[in-house]
């Protein structure tokens, strides 16, 4: 007399529903690789692009592996993986734009702060 | 608490066999695949406080927030007369001080646009319309959604206990742009901006609870052969709205928090340095810009969060009462969820004139004329359902003639606006006043006051005087008219909006005598509306009883076991869905109606389409 | 998880699979129990709420004139008498990603319904968010010995401890509240809650190990903000 569906279901043999724990191990000891990496990233001081680019690359991969696999998220129906990730485009152009934004405000500070700012 | 539960016989399971088609011997054409799910059990409340009070039936809960929502709608309107009349009439009213004027039109702005319109549609009409239009018993977090309203319940009465802290509510406008919200000389810059903040911050909170459950219904509840294309456009708009509130209202949050750390810790994130009689104020280094666009990231979607659902009433409405399936119902839909995605990409079109980077006009001009499109097709798609229908010209039909009219004019100023050559002379004038009060006042309050005298007689079981209705839309549309025509030609005139007195500046000649008219015209339109509340109180007691799905339509809210619904919406059985809520008027019917639930083998002699 | 059965209903993987699962009545997220689905449209909520954060940090950071703290050498720690750059906020990562391992396993353990695994697991998460907590408690006291306060900092530009304190502060209340529904779960599973459906009292649904799965994504979610935080506050 509930609403948990198939899952809930206890004639139901459990292994149709879980995973190998290997998978689980793996991804654990790949997100302890990555975080150290990324630790390393500062440890060397690396500066510049690389730092960032580094950066970028280990985050997303751990936060991927997360959502994939420990969120479950890469066993999921489409429906529900394109109804997560679609709204983040709106996010994309947030942090787009105001990237444009604070170089312009960046920009006006240090230009008023020469040129004063009387007109 | 469990005892509680008890499983009626009547919710049952549906048994093997009822799952199989909508009854023992019906032709293969009738199949529908049964369900996935277990019937939802639901708590039965016993006692006056679990049935009434903190009940968890979604449609007393709409009940609960559709009159929680217009209370705070009179005292929104209360303020309006009072601004009026100090525009129209400055110096009668001698409390009316500059002070006073600032924080009405806080209040008002703030109030009418989120604690009355975003709670009446979503929390009101989502409440009690979305269950009983997809097919499902309740919402599927019932107690959530009891907590939701006393939680939006608790935000109102936050908000209302500003008016009586010292100092006030708070007078910045309902955008709240620092950093003048909170320094001193802002009206309420101390107890009543906090409140405010507060009020906001529990209101998103109560309305997440909500939202969660809105979606899910939708998504995950409907009933048998309810397919996402088979919902009535009603549900489409505020599902819609929902999924932009719960994007929309995290970047509200977000500022309400970051601002109130600058009030109260002195943080300096929206807050430059500051001069102040010649002292430089502790603040530095904050952007006041970035405020500006988290709050229009979320400000934005909230016009549509206003605009959707009532865009998807009108719909229903207009359907029903001009006998006439909805002309393009897909085209309607992806132009609901059209708008509702590009909702997230317009938002700087608010803030041409306040200094961000200037290349992004280019950018949400052409965002912002883009959306134009898909309204615009919505615009076409309410006239062609018009067109050569059967048109009843009752109360109903009437406010939503009205809508579409009001709706098309503040949608086309809205054209103007979004230029930015042809914004930057019109900004802070009473041009845009003029403009969103057209595109999200009037015309979603018209839909709301339609959506009343349509499904009133679902609600209580009686109809609403008809003569009371007509005078009340009369009253209403030709004085909103009154109100707002003139103001456009204000903004023409250069009149800046949100000045408490012009004094002799040069606009007084002109506008003298037109805000005198304004000023009648609001006061007179604001007391039309207590025709709608002498309406419901005389037809609650004396009204004529309504039968059975009285305006002959279609969707399941009209087909449930008894009229007005009760706990559970649908009696033993679930309806089973066969077909869109548009078909009127179908050639060969027996009825100029076929409800959602009648199978195709009833009516495969007719030209009904397949849906 | 993977694909449920449908009576009468096919399920396609795969866009062709999105298309029909919307396309069709009743669900649109096949075999997706409820509470679960109302987590993932909350945290996609929580999402945006975080990513406001980070974006308004962005712009605050990005368009200050002053210069910004090197976190390198403000997070740095002390270790045998050598100076380690960002000790404890490495040390933080591995525990947060230690006890999102466990509740991972936790979540299997619950569906295969073994009830004292699945427990133990998520008291063991439970116990590894409150040693974050506690961390992160010291390094904010640690902070404001050095003078680190919400409105100025010795280091330099003001914003940074207004920004570091609003979102580890905000984050922080998420690993707590996450903690004591882990407690208040591993109760619930020792009891065997979820094995006798007893109802909980938020939801009103029947107790089932679904729920494990429920709390699990919140607990992911928490650490998943932290490898945004990690990257873009630490390591910026």
């Amino acid at each position: 007399m509930d609403n948990t569906g198939q899952i809930n279901d206890k004639d139901k043999k459990p292994e149709g529903s879980t995973h190998k724990i290997g998978i689980y191990l793996w991804i654990w000891g790949l997100l302890f690789v990555l975080s150290f990496f990324s630790y390393l990233v500062d440890w060397y001081q690396f500066q510049g692009m690389l730092r960032w680019s580094l950066i970028l690359f280990f985050m997303f991969l751990k936060a991927g592996l997360i959502m994939a696999f420990f969120m479950h998220l890469f066993w999921e129906r489409y429906a529900l993986v394109n109804v997560l990730l679609w709204p983040m485009t709106a996010i994309a152009c947030f942090i787009f734009l105001m990237v444009a934004e604070f170089e312009y405000t960046l920009f006006t500070r240090v230009f008023y702060f020469f040129v004063g700012g009387g007109a | 608490m469990s005892d509680e539960y008890e499983n009626k016989s009547g919710y049952q399971a549906q048994s093997s066999e009822a799952l199989t088609g909508s009854a023992g011997s019906t032709p293969d054409m009738d199949y529908v695949r049964p369900a996935e799910l277990p019937e939802q059990d639901l708590y039965h409340g016993h006692t006056f406080i679990t049935k009434w009070v903190f009940c968890q039936d979604a449609k007393v809960i709409g009940v609960q927030y559709f009159l929680t929502a217009v209370f705070t709608g009179v005292v929104g309107l209360i303020l309006s007369w009072l601004m009026r009349l100090q525009l129209g009439f400055p110096g009668l009213a001698g409390f009316i001080t500059a002070e006073h004027y600032y924080q009405f039109v806080t209040m008002h702005g703030m109030i009418m646009v989120v604690y009355f319109l975003t709670a009446l549609f979503l929390g009101g009409f989502g409440n009690y319309l979305i269950p009983l239009m997809v097919g499902a018993r309740d919402m599927v977090f019932p107690y959530v959604n009891m907590l939701s309203f006393w939680m939006f319940f608790v935000a109102v009465a936050v908000l209302m206990a500003s008016f009586f802290v010292p100092g006030g509510p708070t007078g910045a406008g309902w955008t709240l742009y620092p950093p003048q919200t909170i320094l001193e000389g802002t009206p309420g810059s101390g107890m009543g901006i906090l409140l405010m903040l507060i009020s906001l911050a529990l209101f998103v909170i109560g309305f997440t609870m909500g939202g969660l459950n809105y979606m899910i219904t939708v998504l995950q509840a409907r009933t048998r052969g309810m397919t996402l294309m088979r919902m009535p456009l009603t549900v489409w708009g505020i599902f819609t709205a929902t999924v932009l509130a719960m994007l929309a209202f995290p970047a509200l949050l977000v500022s309400a928090i970051m601002m109130t750390l600058d009030k109260v810790i002195g943080t300096s994130f929206f807050m430059p340095t500051i001069l102040k009689a010649g002292e430089v104020l502790e603040y530095g280094g904050g952007s006041p810009i970035l405020f500006q666009h988290l709050f229009w990231f979320f400000g934005h979607p909230e016009v549509y969060i206003v605009a959707l659902p009532a865009f998807g009433i009108v719909s229903d409405l207009i359907s029903v009462h001009a006998r006439k399936n909805i002309f393009g119902y897909r085209m309607m839909v992806w132009a609901i969820v059209g708008i509702g995605a590009l909702s997230f990409f317009v938002w700087a079109h608010h803030m041409y004139v306040s200094g961000m980077n200037p290349w992004f006009g280019f950018f949400f001009a052409t965002t912002t004329l883009i959306i134009a499109v898909p309204t615009a097709m919505k615009v076409y798609n309410w006239i062609l359902t018009l067109w050569r229908g059967n048109i009843r010209i009752n109360t109903v039909m009437l406010w939503c003639l009205g809508f579409i009219v009001t709706f098309v004019n503040g949608g086309i100023t809205g054209i103007f606006l979004g230029n930015v050559s042809v914004d930057v002379p019109l900004s802070d004038t009473y041009f845009v006043v003029a403009h969103f009060h057209m595109v999200m006042g009037i015309a979603p309050v018209m839909v709301i006051m339609g959506a009343v005298y349509h499904w009133f007689p679902l609600i209580t079981g009686r109809f609403l005087n008809e003569t009371l209705g007509k005078w009340h839309f009369w009253t209403t549309f030709l004085g909103a008219y009154s109100i707002y025509f003139p103001m456009h030609y204000l903004g023409f005139i250069g009149v800046p909006r949100r000045y408490y007195e012009m004094y002799d500046s040069p606009y007084m000649t002109s506008a003298v005598g037109m805000n005198e008219f304004i000023s009648t015209a609001a006061f007179l339109v604001g007391a039309a509306q207590f025709f709608l509340i002498f309406n419901v109180i005389k037809t609650l007691k004396t009204g004529e009883r309504a039968p059975k799905n009285p305006w002959k339509a279609n969707s399941l809210e009209w087909h449930t076991s008894t009229q007005p619904p009760e706990h559970g919406n649908f009696g033993e059985r679930l309806p089973v869905v066969h077909r869109w809520p548009y078909d009127f008027s179908v050639p060969g019917a027996k009825d100029d109606f076929i409800p959602q639930t009648t199978p195709p083998s009833e009516v495969a002699h007719t030209k009904v389409e397949k849906t | 998880m993977s694909d449920p059965k449908i009576d009468g209903f096919e399920l396609k993987p795969g866009f062709k699979g999105m298309a029909s699962d919307t396309g069709s009545d009743q669900t649109m997220f096949k075999g997706v129990h409820w509470g679960k689905a109302m987590m993932w449209i909350f945290l996609l909520s929580d999402t945006f709420v975080f990513s406001c954060f980070l974006i308004a940090y962005m712009k605050g950071r990005g368009s200050t004139p002053v210069e910004w703290p090197n976190p390198s050498e403000v997070f740095a720690l002390e270790a045998f008498g050598v100076p380690v750059p960002l000790l404890l906020i490495a040390l933080m990562t591995f525990v947060l990603i230690t006890s999102s391992g466990t509740m991972a396993l936790a979540v299997k353990y619950g569906y295969e319904r073994n009830r004292k695994m699945c427990g133990w697991l998520v008291l063991a998460t439970a116990i590894g968010g409150l040693t974050f907590v506690g961390m992160q408690a010291y390094e904010w006291s640690k902070l404001i010995h050095e003078g680190v306060r919400p409105w100025a900092n010795p280091f330099g530009a003001a914003q940074f401890g207004s920004f570091f304190f609003m979102i580890t502060g905000f984050h922080g209340t998420h690993v707590s509240i996450g903690v004591i529904f882990l407690f208040i779960y591993a109760y619930k599973v020792f009891a065997g809650h979820y094995e006798s459906g007893k109802r909980g009292w938020f939801t009103t649904m029947k107790g089932d190990y679904v729920e494990i799965e429920i709390l699990g994504l919140y607990w992911h979610f928490v650490d998943l903000v932290w490898v945004f935080i990690f990257a873009f506050f630490y390591l910026w």
